[in-house]
């Protein structure tokens, strides 16, 4: 069973994120690395990506003509994707321990994060929609 | 450049998605499908993906002794991630023209649904704000 794991997040959260240390950031990173590399090597990792940040997302709408019409503005409360991992697992308790891992990445001065990571089962791809 | 684009939306919005017609649902999901065939086609493609409904969601916490901690409690107003696409493009214009196709696939009774498409660029190509 495919399962997505998301990490969501405020603008204002991403405005702390980035006042993080450069020593902070690159323990975030390294321990992003190594927890994609350990889901790698025990088989259950399909896919994983960083977004870019939320001043830069746009709403989409369709015109009546079919022109798209965008919008920049968004509630406060807004939460945001802010990067995901895709694994293959054997049902939802796996995923959620491994979820549990992904929120404990560490925080500003090394502490243990304990960020909500977002959990759903992916029903399709592209071969399920007949092409 | 690649760009993901979310379909999003409340636990009432599924639900009235979930009351169409087996035709309104069935021709929605034509055009959805000849879009994708047309990114393939124009080598724009890269992934597609639909998810379990708000339902199944869940929001895990870790604790100190490593036993997740779940919860499927959320506010009403929660936007809920229903689907996506992810499209490598030229231009950020050609991922708002690819989002409004698909914003504009017919709901109920062929009328466009105008749902709103939200488009993000991947990090890699994005500079921190």
């Amino acid at each position: 069973m495919k399962y997505i794991l998301m990490m969501n997040a405020t603008k204002a959260n991403f405005d702390l994120y980035a006042k993080w240390s450069k020593e902070d950031l690159q323990r975030n990173v390294a321990f992003m690395r190594a927890f994609s590399k350990e889901l790698k090597d025990s088989g259950v990792f399909v896919a994983t990506e960083g977004l870019g940040w939320p001043n830069e997302a746009k709403t989409v709408r369709a015109g009546k003509d079919g022109e798209p019409i965008t919008d920049g503005v968004f509630a406060e409360s807004k939460e945001f994707l802010a990067g995901y991992w895709i694994i293959d697992v054997e049902g939802p308790e796996q995923a959620y321990k491994i979820a549990a891992r992904a929120s404990a990445a560490p925080g500003p001065g090394g502490t243990r994060g304990s960020m909500p990571i977002e959990v759903r089962q992916v029903l399709c791809g592209f071969a399920d929609l007949g092409l | 450049m690649k760009y993901i684009l979310l379909m999003n939306g409340t636990k009432p919005g599924v639900g009235t998605y979930q009351a169409w017609t087996k035709t309104d649902s069935d021709t929605h999901m034509g055009v959805l499908q000849r879009i994708n065939k047309e990114l393939s086609a124009s080598g724009e493609f890269v992934a597609t993906q639909g998810l379990a409904g708000p339902d199944e969601a869940r929001v895990v916490r870790g604790q100190k002794n490593g036993v997740p901690v779940t919860d499927g409690v959320f506010p009403e107003s929660k936007e809920f991630l229903l689907g996506y696409w992810i499209i490598d493009v030229e231009t950020p214009d050609r991922a708002y023209a690819i989002a409004s196709r698909i914003s504009a696939a017919p709901g109920p009774g062929g009328v466009p649904t105008n749902m709103p498409i939200e488009v993000r660029q991947f990090a890699s190509h994005t500079p921190k704000s």
